[in-house]
């Protein structure tokens, strides 16, 4: 194909023309996105002003969508970590492409999803006290919560994959300095920590990239188990279970990577970036959507056994009860969009078709969504005393503050797309022959395309950028 | 009552009366009612008066703290009550502290609208129009509640001063069936004391003795103790009746059949013991006559009436006979249709066949609402005042505007009056037609006596300063009749009603103990809130000549094509009046869990047939007027019968009652359940020309559907062993099994236990005690500063009471029985709420309390989630207590703030005051001393409180009875709380 085509200069060129001043098409996005926080906004100081109460939660469903959005947004964050660290240990070399953006996913779904244990609280103002800091009192959290798990979990996971954002970022920071002046310099100068591409730099960077990928792997796997474990850890029937950690990993990871689909798939029309993220890579995103997606499928059915094999009347009542009651809808939508539909994507067809694939990764996320929702209000809604069975029906303010996540989570991303280059420029380059002066004999085998051959080429024609 | 107690009551006396009647407003912080030095802030004052809810007049004892009046509870010294109060009792104090209260005195100007005026001008405007009537001999009236003692004697006395005497004392439950045929059957027109308590059998015709009936506390006392399981027997209770009211549902069996066709089994079960020779002590001439008065109620014809089979009626019969001895009991409201009369002639008789009269009831001593004004007597008032031969009304606590028919004309009728008065604390229909309105003071504000029964005296005293510038009404009627000229100044030489009072206590003293000083035995009296004799029964023979005029009315009742329509007086609001107390509307109604409105209870047949569902709103229409009411499906109407309660509806009683009030509805839209009283036919009863409670109605689906506000989520129980109940033959035979399906638990812990040094607090709730009358719920709203949320947020499940009556349907769809159970927080030793929250605002303490820390609570709501009796309660805002509600704040009691969580905290205050005042004394804490408010003011004492620690206390005996279960025990989290199961007739099995 193009390969030979490639060339630093025009990789340079390519990538950072995304950061061009944007056009009309980013305003409205960002108007829509700075709109939806705002209303997310106003409804939270709704809830500071008069209380909890403006939301629909009641008694029995004493969590309900506020809980279904976090759970909804770590997982999200699952695929980035995923792609550019477990990818990367498995020297994966088509992930070369597009961890950036996944990674982006990542950073900025922790960001939205931290936001819901802080909005989810009766008194807000006193989220620090979940945080084990010295204080006079000699008050520590109760370690026996699996909340404060989660703030532990949470909180490294996204301290981890920030600084793993940072790090992968900073040869490319450099890239863009170079190409830049005024105020865009001094900033991008700022960024990039004075990098200058030496031998030592680089050897510095690809093992501190390595350390951290090794770091961020175990979390893919903590902290979705870490999250899941709030429900595990209750005795509410439908939460009660210990399938709960392989199943919200499953389930994280096969959000994260519709997540991911969902948004390379503009990503790489507006900036036409065919070049950089091909089909093949959608492709094989769409394969390990199949892979999950089969996990999820054997989850659902494997609780729907042990409900039933245990003979426990309540679990077998809550389940039922998922099927066939109340909120029957949103758990056929969660069988249909999460198990059922990815299994489309045998077909060769239609994984490479760029509809099909937009459209079945947009049904995965809200399949997603109502999984935590069936999971999370169903199962409250008829626990143990049927006198105090009751459903949950949101209000104008449950949905807003959904609506501003959504907004939050658009907001920084279309920040990102046009302030940061949406794919790596040095890892690109790295698949390319390096531009040597004069003939080239023996040129190298791209792997841009080919994805998973040959290792780390540690530092190989990395000595500076030279622009033919 | 102890001695410090006693000194203060000495003390306020003077104190009292010197405040009572002054006119300045109490915004002190702390009003002294007792002199400074005795007050000893944080230390309760208890004060013993009459609760003034209902007519039943039950002892109660006002706590005071810092001289504002806290928490009521009942008096253990009064013999109707013994220590124990109602729901309706319990919220007293929100008439006392009702924001709604007329606080100065409004008189009606050119326009209709009310201008309020200084106390000396209205009196004095009063005082001119009470010469110009008394100098034409013009006829004045004054209408009045069930009124007793001083009071109604002044009352008498005054209407006289001024020449006239047309006096009413109005109720809407008369019990007129009641009093005409005792008159007609043995010559004494009289309630008289039924003994429930020595009854092994008990049949109620329609008499709803657990809710509303004459005296329910005692009535529900004495039911419990009969229903004792001791030996392999209890007492058994049969009810009669076409709705599954809160007493039948009680019962072992409920017997539905027609309304107005109860006579009919009494009297064909009369005819099968005099066939089947089972009466016991009646004269052999009597027994020839009743046999001919009975002879037509064959098996067959009461079977075609009644629904119920032959065989039934003779069974029934049959163990009525039995029974030795038994209580046949009638005259409910509930049943009070055309034939009520003849009904309650058909029970007596049943009841004097076998020998119950002046066994279980007696005549004597008699309750005094014998006293009360028949309905004729009103009637012939409102002839009068159309006639205008009535120039002044003056009425005060009595509402007939909303209580009688509309069609009975009391309204228009009072157009043709030119004096209208009403001297009451709360504006209502009545009184908003009113010319001139004097607010006086609620009963805790004033001194007065109330003879319930005969021989037994109560004492009314202020418990505290006057909220507001009222004034008590004997005050009031005693300067009116000074200022309105110097004669009647002459004739009322009292200084004041307290005057009043104290002499004709002094003649009581004469009468009962002349042996002592007076002030002594006034002390002691205050002290013990009245003085309580012993009166003999009357002896009473059967007039067979007024039998059989009883008798004729008794016919058989066709069936109707119309649906019929029953009122029954509402457990939470009585006749309406209970509406203004925002506690009584948020209380669920204990059968349909149905709160702050009226609806129409439909069997869900019927409702299929005119295809009606859940929530539709109704047009009810009677032959006499039509009202606006929401469908509520339930099998515990009778096919062709429609019930609903009355007490909602009003238009002009407070903001709590109102159905405009949007802030207490919430949904954006007037509250729809009308006033059934409207519905009824002003023709009276045929027997005793009482108000009739029964009218035949249609329906019509307006198409719209109504917000019904719930608490209930299902009606069963799905197996779940929540309230559980075991047959008398199982509990007969020996020690039960225990449920071990769920028990084979692994107990092993990562934690080591905790450990309970000194004392570890449980409960012990008995099933077959509980009548589900939720008198523990309206306590705890009082105790524990719990906040009222309205109709809106209560139909969103976010009440806040830390205690609720469960009510669970057992059995056959159709027919179900009725299971009751007070959840409150079961302080699991392993409680699943403490691991989960991550910042220890809930945890265990060494005294085996769950124990919530409100300053500590995020509000993550975790506690909630997992907690499996949903007994946590969040506060979703922070709710008002509209001004001067907020002064019966407990201050023993934090007032929460949104966005923490709280519940049940076994009244922890009352624990640690409980252990001060033993430390105190230095000794050990007792057995029952400290007693929760729940547990206080349970009318059957099904909550016991105590030590589990101690082996010999209470709660540590019934923790081991054999009917001991916990609720979900299979989920190991150890409850404190042990439940008895309800104990039910093996047939139910």
């Amino acid at each position: 194909m193009a390969d030979y085509k490639l060339t630093y200069g025009k990789v340079n060129r390519d990538l950072l023309k995304t950061m061009e001043a944007p056009g009309r098409t980013w305003y409205i996005l960002l108007a829509i996105a700075i709109a939806l926080v705002a209303l997310g906004g106003f409804a939270f100081s709704r809830q500071i002003r008069y209380g909890m109460g403006v939301w629909g939660l009641t008694h029995p469903t004493m969590w309900a969508i506020d809980i279904t959005n976090f759970v909804f947004w770590v997982g999200i964050a699952h695929s980035g970590t995923l792609i550019s660290a477990v990818l990367f240990l498995f020297r994966v070399r088509w992930r070369a492409s597009i961890y950036r953006a996944a990674e982006a996913v990542t950073v900025f779904a922790l960001m939205t999803a931290a936001l819901f244990p802080i909005i989810h609280l009766g008194r807000p103002w006193y989220v620090y006290w979940l945080l084990p800091y010295p204080q006079v009192g000699g008050l520590w959290p109760n370690f026996r919560s699996p909340l404060i798990w989660d703030v532990f979990a949470v909180l490294t996971y996204m301290l981890v994959s920030m600084v793993f954002f940072f790090t992968g970022l900073v040869p490319d920071l450099a890239v863009v300095r170079d190409q830049s002046r005024g105020w865009r310099r001094r900033l991008y100068g700022f960024l990039a920590q004075g990098w200058q591409g030496t031998d030592r730099q680089w050897r510095h960077y690809t093992s501190a990239y390595l350390f951290l990928a090794a770091l961020a792997t175990p979390l893919v796997i903590s902290v979705h188990s870490v999250v899941s474990w709030d429900f595990a850890m209750s005795m509410v029937p439908g939460w009660h279970s210990t399938i709960f950690a392989p199943y919200f990993v499953a389930g994280a990871i096969h959000s994260g990577l519709a997540m991911v689909i969902t948004l390379l798939i503009p990503l790489r029309r507006t900036f036409r970036l065919d070049l950089y993220l091909t089909q093949t890579h959608l492709e094989n995103l769409a394969k390990l959507i199949v892979l999950t997606g089969l996990i999820v499928g054997y989850s659902y059915a494997t609780e729907y056994f042990i409900a039933w094999y245990s003979a426990n009347s309540f679990e077998w009542e809550t389940f039922r009860y998922r099927a066939l009651g109340d909120y029957a809808w949103g758990f056929w939508i969660m069988i249909i969009f999460n198990s059922l539909i990815p299994l489309l994507f045998f077909v060769k067809k239609i994984r490479t078709s760029t509809p099909w694939l937009l459209t079945i990764s947009l049904l995965i996320n809200v399949g997603m969504w109502f999984e935590r929702f069936i999971i999370i209000v169903t199962s409250l809604a008829r626990d143990y005393d049927p006198y105090t069975w009751g459903l949950y029906r949101p209000t104008w303010v449950d949905l807003s503050i959904t609506a501003g996540s959504f907004g939050w989570f658009f907001l920084w991303f279309l920040l990102f797309a046009k302030l940061l280059p949406v794919v790596s420029i040095v890892e690109v380059k790295e698949q390319l022959p390096p531009p040597v002066i004069g003939e080239v004999r023996n040129p190298p085998t791209p792997h841009l395309q080919k994805g998973g051959t040959g290792g780390f080429d540690e530092g190989k024609g990395r000595e500076k950028d030279v622009d033919p | 009552m102890n001695r410090r107690d006693f000194f203060k009551l000495l003390g306020i006396g003077g104190a009292a009366t010197l405040t009572g009647c002054s006119s300045q407003t109490p915004e002190r912080l702390i009003p002294y009612l007792v002199p400074v030095e005795e007050i000893i802030p944080g230390q309760a004052t208890w004060y013993a008066t009459v609760c003034r809810e209902c007519p039943a007049g039950c002892g109660m004892l006002v706590k005071t703290l810092e001289g504002r009046a806290v928490k009521v509870e009942g008096n253990p010294d009064h013999p109707v009550n013994r220590g124990r109060l109602c729901a309706r009792g319990q919220a007293s104090l929100q008439g006392l502290y009702n924001p709604d209260r007329i606080r100065q005195p409004l008189l009606k100007d050119a326009s209709g609208q009310f201008k309020p005026l200084s106390w000396h001008d209205a009196e004095e405007w009063l005082a001119i129009r009470l010469k110009e009537l008394r100098a034409q001999r013009r006829e004045i009236v004054w209408l009045t509640p069930h009124l007793t003692g001083a009071l109604d004697q002044l009352i008498d006395r005054w209407l006289q001063a001024f020449g006239s005497k047309r006096r009413l004392r109005y109720e809407p439950f008369a019990y007129e069936a009641i009093k005409v045929a005792n008159k007609l059957l043995f010559g004494l027109e009289a309630v008289p004391t039924c003994d429930l308590q020595s009854s092994q059998l008990i049949f109620s015709f329609g008499s709803d003795f657990l809710e509303t009936w004459i005296s329910p506390v005692m009535y529900s006392r004495e039911f419990a103790a009969m229903r004792a399981y001791e030996a392999g027997r209890m007492g058994r209770f049969i009810f009669i009746g076409p709705r599954r009211s809160l007493t039948a549902a009680n019962a072992d069996r409920w017997v539905s059949v027609p309304p107005g066709s109860e006579g009919m089994i009494a009297a064909g079960m009369v005819r099968v013991i005099i066939a089947e020779g089972l009466w016991r002590g009646v004269p052999k001439g009597e027994l020839d006559r009743i046999k001919g008065l009975v002879d037509r109620y064959t098996p067959y014809l009461v079977s075609q009436a009644t629904g119920i089979t032959p065989q039934d009626l003779e069974a029934l019969a049959r163990a009525f006979a039995e029974a030795d001895p038994g209580l046949a009991l009638g005259g409910g409201a509930a049943e009070s249709g055309r034939y009520a009369t003849a009904t309650v002639a058909a029970v007596n008789l049943l009841n004097y066949v076998t020998g119950n009269i002046g066994r279980t009831i007696r005549f004597g001593p008699l309750s005094s609402l014998s006293r009360l004004s028949p309905h004729r007597e009103l009637a012939t008032l409102i002839q009068a005042m159309n006639d205008g031969e009535i120039s002044a009304l003056f009425f005060s606590e009595v509402n007939p505007v909303f209580s009688l028919p509309r069609s009975a004309g009391f309204e228009q009728a009072m157009d043709n009056v030119p004096l209208i008065v009403s001297c009451g604390s709360f504006m209502d229909e009545t009184t908003a037609k009113a010319t001139l309105v004097l607010p006086t003071h609620t009963p805790l504000e004033t001194w007065g006596d109330d003879e319930s029964w005969e021989g037994l005296y109560g004492l009314m005293q202020p418990a505290m300063e006057p909220v507001f510038e009222t004034k008590p009404l004997g005050d009031l009627l005693l300067s009116l009749a000074k200022r309105s000229s110097d004669s009647q100044a002459a004739a009322f030489t009292e200084e004041s009603f307290y005057e009043v009072l104290r002499n004709r206590w002094r003649e009581l003293h004469r009468r009962v103990r002349p042996e002592t000083e007076f002030e002594t035995f006034w002390s002691e009296a205050l002290a013990r809130g009245g003085v309580f004799q012993e009166t003999h029964p009357r002896r009473i023979s059967l007039n067979l000549g007024g039998l059989a005029k009883a008798f004729q009315w008794l016919q058989t009742l066709g069936r109707p094509d119309n649906l019929i329509l029953l009122l029954y007086p509402s457990i939470n609001h009585f006749d309406g009046r209970g509406a203004n107390r925002p506690w009584l509307q948020e209380l669920p109604d204990p059968l349909t869990q149905l709160t702050w409105d009226s609806w129409l209870e439909i069997h869900p047949e019927d409702a299929q047939r005119l295809a009606i569902s859940e929530g539709d709103l109704l047009k009810v229409r009677s032959p006499y007027e039509e009202i606006e009411l929401p469908a509520h499906l339930s099998t515990g109407v009778r096919q062709g019968t429609v019930a609903a309660p009355i007490g909602q509806g009003h238009t002009a009683y407070g903001r709590y009652a109102d159905p405009d009030d949007l802030n207490a509805n919430g949904f954006g839209e007037k509250r729809r359940g009308g006033n059934p009283f409207a519905l009824l036919p002003v023709e009276p009863d045929g027997g005793s020309r009482g108000l009739r409670l029964a009218a035949p109605v249609t329906l019509t689906n307006t198409g719209m559907k109504y917000p019904l506000a719930s608490v209930s989520g299902s009606v069963r129980q799905h197996n779940r062993g929540i309230a559980q109940a075991i047959s008398l033959a199982e509990l007969g035979s020996g020690e039960p099994e225990l449920d071990t399906r769920h028990l084979q638990l692994d107990t092993r812990q990562m934690y080591p236990p905790h450990e309970h040094p000194v004392h570890r607090w449980g409960m012990a709730i008995d099933l077959n005690a509980c009548t589900g009358c939720s008198a523990c719920v309206v306590a705890c709203y009082a105790e524990n500063n719990i906040p009222v949320v309205g109709k809106e947020q209560l139909a969103r499940g976010r009440e806040m009471s830390w205690i609720r009556i469960e009510r669970f349907e057992e059995g056959p769809v159709d027919r179900p029985g009725t299971r009751f159970i007070p959840m409150l927080c079961q302080h699991c030793d392993n409680a699943p709420c403490e691991p989960v929250c991550p910042v220890y605002a809930t945890l265990h303490n060494s005294e085996g309390l769950n124990i919530q820390v409100y300053n500590r609570c995020v509000g993550t709501r975790y506690c909630s989630n997992n907690c499996p009796y949903k007994v946590r309660r969040f506060n979703w805002f922070t709710y008002p207590w509209p001004e001067p509600l907020h002064l019966q704040l407990n201050p023993d009691v934090t007032v929460r703030e949104s966005g923490v969580m709280e519940k049940c905290t076994f009244c922890v205050q009352r624990i640690t005051a409980g252990k001060a005042k033993a430390k105190d004394e230095g000794r050990p804490v007792r057995d029952g001393e400290i007693v929760p408010a729940c547990a206080q003011t349970c009318p059957t004492s099904a909550i016991v409180f105590g030590d589990l620690k101690d082996p010999t206390s209470t709660v540590s005996r019934l923790s081991h009875n054999p009917r001991r279960y916990r609720v979900l025990e299979h989920l190991n989290t150890q409850p404190a709380i042990t439940y008895l199961k309800k104990i039910i007739p093996d047939s139910e099995q």
